[in-house]
């Protein structure tokens, strides 16, 4: 064997090629249903564009949201046929849970949705409370509701600046930029750090939330209602904006259930499935609110929807500041949670619990499994978890939002104009470090 | 009650009347909202290298060792390093004379795995690691970021905001009426006497 063959590494390090051609033989034989959809029987127009062309777009792209790759074939402007390539953000992060504590694990939720961090931290904690039967004291609860529907006030008005910048309409950004700039200060107030929280601890909460925490949420609550107006005013009736959303991105109530879609992308369509309401968790039983819902499907609905859901997270802080009570922010059980700090300098027994919980920390029942979902911004965002009496996890499946939303994704882009194709991947509201995983 | 499905929608919330249709009036309707905003609006950044921003006591800027009369308050025991998810802290332990026992021989963070996430200072049972304020760490290369016991060892008196607001904040003493007096926190059982009579005299 010669010196170069020995060298030749293409056939090793072919996984590129290979996997493009992959991509490119699934698009080809990829049975869309665009003929009978848009071209019925007795339509003999020809298309004068009648060009084929396979284009990609993406994985960096800025319309894109992240790191997706979308291989379309387009007939002129027309998309005929799409097919998305996900994976370019994957980390391992359900096999890197099985190496950690269902402690330790708690900072990678962070990097998930990183849209609202704030909300996969309560999943994941919620998740392992209900496998190990931990109770969650009710201030730490209500605490968590308030910080999980800023969240997602937060992550959709940072859907809302970069679907309207998707549209054409740059200052938008700039304006919900600056309310979410106030709802990181209160983050960072609150839980010590403005995007990776990791504020959710198994058993309850790291800190309090204080007095300058509260005023600070009660003063965006005052402000932010006011500006959500604002912006209806300039948006609901500005032609521009409506048409280029009207239309778009078209989803049947069948077709959204069929899909699998969740959260707004599913209420937009007229499916009412809240999991705040269905299966409640934390207090959301407790307080009152509307589910807005809208029965069009497409991408106006969805915006509809996006921005009547902040006004009602609004309303829930406000009941949830309201009914805040004084007490413990965090289980009593010393076997299940750390132990006060005071307990930890000063007994044996706290120190030794201290020990414990950071070594082996909670250790669920063999064989118990359990899932949680919660409604994150995104839509249902759940945690399987499968022990095996360890401190941890055995098995952890992640099911998140975005990643069920993207599977609908090829499916509207499917028949959809060109232009308007960063518009629908903008009205789903893919982010894809939760969607890789 | 729980939340209830409601279909909110307004009538004649996608059909636009006629003056709304024409399409001048919408583009000077956002050139207007854009250049109100230029003149109603107050700043909302600063500069920042010139303007520094000072964190509150709640923020977890970078991990550091607290330095108490010369010497570190870490005993070395290693939880820190167990705790820590991206597993970015290491150290090597002695015993030495003296009440506390044991202290680093080297303590290492690297600073490019460390994710501040504050788990080394919730679980330190002497609180000798805690978050810092800084934030803005640069580096020329690697071995730069790996911070020894040179760097990391900051006056106790430097961080007594983030120190007190342990005190009061973090992980509070929940449901138990037990006072923990201050002598049982004894290092050592070598010196009992010595230990107890330090602490009268301090108290």
């Amino acid at each position: 064997m010669s010196i170069i063959e020995q060298l030749d590494f293409s056939k090793t390090l072919s996984y590129w090629p290979r996997h493009n051609e992959a991509i490119y033989r699934r698009l080809e034989s990829k049975h869309a249903w665009l003929e009978e959809r848009h071209h019925p029987d007795d339509d003999e127009a020809v298309d004068p564009l009648d060009n084929e062309m396979i284009l990609n777009i993406g994985p960096q792209h800025p319309a894109t949201h992240g790191v997706i790759r979308c291989v379309v074939k387009l007939d002129g402007e027309t998309i005929k046929k799409c097919v998305l390539d996900i994976g370019y953000l994957h980390r391992g992060l359900e096999k890197l849970a099985e190496s950690k504590t269902y402690q330790e694990f708690m900072p990678y939720t962070d990097r998930m949705d990183y849209l609202s961090p704030y909300s996969n931290n309560v999943a994941w904690c919620l998740a392992v409370e209900k496998l190990a039967a931990i109770e969650v004291p009710e201030r730490a609860q209500w605490i968590r509701m308030i910080m999980s529907e800023l969240a997602r006030i937060s992550s959709h008005l940072l859907w809302m600046g970069v679907s309207l910048m998707d549209a054409g309409a740059v200052s938008v950004f700039l304006w919900t930029f600056q309310f979410r700039e106030d709802l990181y200060n209160i983050f960072d107030e609150v839980t010590g750090a403005r995007l990776t929280v990791s504020h959710s601890r198994i058993g309850g909460l790291v800190t309090d939330l204080g007095e300058k925490g509260i005023e600070m949420i009660e003063d965006f609550i005052e402000r932010f209602p006011v500006a959500v107006g604002e912006w209806e005013k300039l948006l609901n009736r500005n032609r521009i904006w409506i048409d280029r959303v009207d239309g778009v991105g078209v989803l049947t109530a069948e077709e959204a259930v069929e899909l699998g879609m969740t959260g707004a992308n599913l209420r937009g369509s007229g499916v009412g499935h809240d999991i705040r309401r269905f299966e409640p968790y934390l207090k959301y039983d407790e307080v009152d609110f509307t589910i807005p819902i809208r029965t069009e499907g497409d991408a106006l609905a969805r915006y509809f929807v996006r921005m009547e859901e902040m006004k009602e997270a609004i309303i829930i802080i406000r009941q949830c500041l309201d009914r805040l009570p004084e007490g413990e922010i965090r289980s009593d059980d010393a076997k299940r949670s750390y132990p006060g700090k005071d307990e930890v300098y000063y007994s044996m027994e706290g120190l030794i619990h201290d020990f414990m919980v950071t070594d082996t920390g909670v250790c669920p029942p063999n064989g118990a499994e359990a899932y949680h979902a919660i409604e994150a911004p995104k839509g249902e965002l759940g945690f399987f978890l499968q022990s095996d009496g360890t401190g941890r996890p055995c098995r952890v499946r992640i099911n998140s939002p975005s990643f069920s939303n993207l599977q609908g994704l090829e499916s509207m882009l499917e028949g959809g104009m060109m232009g308007d194709m960063v518009v629908m991947i903008a009205t789903v509201d893919p982010v894809l470090g939760e969607a890789d995983k | 009650m729980p939340g209830k499905p409601v279909n909110t929608a307004t009538k004649n919330e996608r059909k636009l009347n006629f003056w709304e249709r024409l399409y001048l009036p919408e583009v000077l309707k956002g050139l207007g909202w854009s250049i109100r905003k230029i003149w109603k609006e107050p700043s909302y950044t600063f500069q920042y290298p010139e303007e520094q921003w000072y964190p509150s006591d709640n923020y977890r800027g970078r991990p550091v060792l607290v330095q108490e009369e010369g010497k570190t308050r870490c005993v070395s025991c290693n939880l820190c390093a167990r705790a820590c998810p991206p597993m970015a802290i290491s150290m090597e332990s002695r015993e030495i004379d003296g009440p506390k026992e044991r202290e680093p021989v080297w303590f290492e963070i690297d600073m490019l795995r460390c994710i501040y996430c504050g788990f080394c200072e919730e679980v330190c049972p002497e609180e000798a690691i805690v978050m810092s304020k800084e934030y803005d760490l640069t580096f020329q290369d690697r071995e730069e970021a790996i911070f020894g016991l040179d760097r990391l060892l900051v006056p106790k008196e430097r961080l007594a905001d983030r120190l007190a607001f342990l005190r009061k904040q973090q992980n509070p003493q929940f449901g138990s009426t037990w006072e923990y007096p201050r002598e049982n926190n004894r290092h050592s059982l070598r010196d009992l006497t010595t230990d107890a009579e330090s602490i009268q005299t301090e108290q």
